[in-house]
């Protein structure tokens, strides 16, 4: 009786492990001033399915050969970005773009570097799954497979159900929808700045990163003009956002002259000539984690990144650089005084949060063949 | 009320109308005359006459119409089948899954089927192509066959029109992984940089008119051969996708697009030489 008792309690528990309150709305963990991201009506956010969005985020069964998840391009450690120049797909194939962090890309009102089709994250999840041009997971025409094997694994088999009650099977609706509920679950704001700026901790930053601050939002230099704004980017969309698609800027920032075919920026979807060499700005937050940097990778560390930006841009004066790219003169202790800001927006409760950590054991079928940068 | 009575039976009788008449188009795979395979290879292709293996070979159709004796055109209303045909555009698909075709599916749609008032016809136009007014929805959320992730084409907005993917069976270790010919909209604008497009610059439909066509025994034949006949499929010009998709700048297009029917860069449009008639 007691040994089946204790059968009973066990599986009760085990219940409970698998649906982690089913229905239970998700709630973001942000301070007063940060206003929760914009949710589309049909992806309600609920624990559930963040729970599952997870699972899908970190399981290389989704890519054709089993060998590539969302995380061998979007790393924890490194605020979800992957440290290559460039990502790298199934087959060792090689994209042209720098895998952007995903911290708060729930508050971007357009995603990926230069594609203004790309307005949700269940849209934008179609990309590297079933992409070809190039190939990053190589899902196409192969969903019937995947889906199948998601469908046979246990966990799986009752977390869409928890997570999807209307349509409990992994198709093209549920996995694009819990992989953005995960993804929009990534909200970073407890930087060393933010306890300075907004939680009155005068002393959360050194005095260089201080004075770095000072310069970051100086005339002289500019960075605040694209740079702006909660989430230092001027691309932003909260439940608050006045304006009902967000905001959304996109610049060339002199890097190349010309811009390769393979990634020449807004133009390739827009056709406008205006548009070339046009990147959407990313946000700062964790930019200490997130090197090597620009829209391509061709810059290694912050310091070339500011050099890049005091000259003016490298690539001379590409007819649609951007006005605010003038260069300046900055001192090495400046530029050191910078660094030190721009350091002090890594998050370490970002790169440290569990719920948001690799969810399947080691030799789990998920991650058994899973490649990562 | 004899006149209302009357009324009151046309209504009736108006679906299985004595007056409409089924059609069922048949369309034909071919590779240089010789009939599409997914385990055949193919010699004598383009400029350098490759041998490839073709591995994938579809294409979405609509707006077919039969065309009157008048010369005015009949839409067919095609069936709704859940499958292949939706609204006024249908998915036809000549790859079984087998051989080479990996990234296939066992079926196969070779026909096109539906309904037109009974009538004598002489002629038939479609495009090759989905329109615009539903190219650019959620395809998570598209009927069937717009939910196929083959035809995806998302990062430029909306579906591949014409996937021919062959792939040279001698091409170098370090060669290109196909000459894929991926057809669809490009360089779709919107007026916002967060709303869905509004039009596109290159629509890249093909309009087909086959004036001989006879609902009692042609067949539509599509074959990728003439299209590709100016380019070298052993090789792909660097830093662009293998073979042509449609992208602008991309050398491997510039003899093909304009065979498509369709101009590109500063080639104009030729007569396209993809679907003819037999
Ligand atoms: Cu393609």
């Amino acid at each position: 009786m007691r040994r089946l008792l204790q059968t009973a309690a066990a599986s009760v528990w085990l219940a409970v492990a698998v649906h982690p309150a089913a229905a239970e709305t998700f709630v973001w963990p942000l301070p007063a001033w940060m206003p929760p991201p914009v949710v589309p009506g049909d992806n309600a956010m609920t624990a559930a399915k963040v729970d599952l969005g997870r699972h899908l985020f970190y399981d290389a069964r989704l890519s054709a050969d089993g060998t590539v998840a969302c995380v061998s391009c979007h790393v924890q450690e490194r605020a979800f970005t992957d440290g290559r120049p460039t990502s790298v797909g199934i087959d060792g194939t090689t994209g042209h773009l720098n895998a952007p962090s995903l911290a708060n890309a729930a508050y971007l009102p357009v995603l990926t570097w230069a594609n203004p089709h790309m307005t949700t994250l269940e849209f934008q999840a179609l990309v590297p799954l079933f992409g070809e041009a190039p190939v990053e997971m190589g899902g196409a025409g192969r969903e019937v497979e995947i889906f199948a094997r998601l469908a046979a694994d246990p966990y799986y088999a009752t977390a869409f159900a928890a997570a999807f009650p209307e349509r409990p099977q992994p198709d093209l609706f549920t996995v694009t929808r819990a992989l953005a509920a995960f993804q929009r679950s990534i909200v970073s704001v407890a930087s060393p700045y933010d306890r300075f700026k907004y939680g009155g901790q005068s002393d959360a930053l050194s005095e260089a990163a201080q004075r770095g601050e000072q310069l970051f939002f100086d005339h002289r230099l500019e960075c605040y003009h694209c740079h702006s704004g909660i989430h230092f980017t001027n691309n932003l969309k909260t439940i608050r956002t006045s304006t009902g698609g967000g905001e959304a800027g996109y610049h060339n920032t002199g890097l190349h002259d010309p811009y390769p075919d393979a990634a020449p920026g807004l133009i390739e979807i827009t056709g406008r000539e205006a548009d070339a060499g046009r990147f959407r700005t990313p946000s700062l937050r964790n930019v200490a984690l997130t090197a090597p940097y620009m829209h391509d990778g061709s810059i290694p560390d912050l310091r070339g990144v500011l050099e890049h930006y005091a000259r003016g841009g490298r690539a001379g004066s590409h007819p649609q650089k951007d006005g605010m790219i003038v260069g300046f003169e900055v001192s090495p202790r400046e530029v050191d005084d910078l660094i030190a800001f721009l350091e002090s927006l890594k998050d370490e409760t970002l790169i440290h949060n569990p719920a948001l950590a690799d969810p399947w054991p080691e030799d789990h079928p998920a991650r058994a063949r899973r490649v990562m940068p | 009320m004899k006149l209302h009575l009357v009324a009151a039976l046309a209504v009736l009788s108006s679906t299985p109308a004595l007056a409409d008449m089924r059609v069922s188009i048949p369309f034909a795979a071919e590779i240089g005359g010789k009939a599409f395979s997914c385990s055949e290879t193919y010699a004598g292709l383009g400029s350098t006459g490759a041998e490839v293996k073709a591995v994938d070979f579809r294409l979405f159709v609509s707006n077919a119409a039969l065309v009157r004796k008048d010369g005015t055109l009949q839409p067919i209303t095609l069936d709704q089948d859940g499958q292949w045909q939706t609204g006024s555009t249908a998915l036809i698909d000549f790859e079984d899954a087998s051989g080479g075709c990996t990234n296939g599916t066992k079926a196969l749609n070779t026909t096109l089927r539906g309904i037109v008032p009974a009538g004598e016809y002489q002629g038939l136009s479609f495009t090759v192509g989905v329109p615009f007014e539903i190219n650019h929805g959620d395809p998570t959320l598209a009927p069937a066959p717009l939910n196929t992730t083959a035809m995806f084409w998302n990062w430029q907005g909306g579906y591949k029109f014409v996937r021919i993917d062959m792939v040279p069976t001698d091409r170098k270790e370090d060669g290109p992984k196909g000459w894929f010919l991926h057809l669809g909209s490009t360089q779709c604008d919107a007026a916002s940089k967060t709303e869905s497009p509004k039009a596109c610059k290159n629509g890249n439909r093909i309009d087909v008119q086959l004036d001989s066509f006879r609902p009692d025994g042609s067949t539509v034949v599509i074959d990728p051969a003439p299209v590709v006949a100016g380019a070298d499929l052993r090789v792909n010009a660097p830093e662009t996708s293998p073979g042509c998709m449609a992208f602008p700048k991309d050398p491997d297009c510039m003899t093909v697009m304009t065979k498509l029917g369709l101009p590109y860069m500063d080639v104009a449009a030729g007569p396209q030489a993809l679907v003819s008639l037999r």
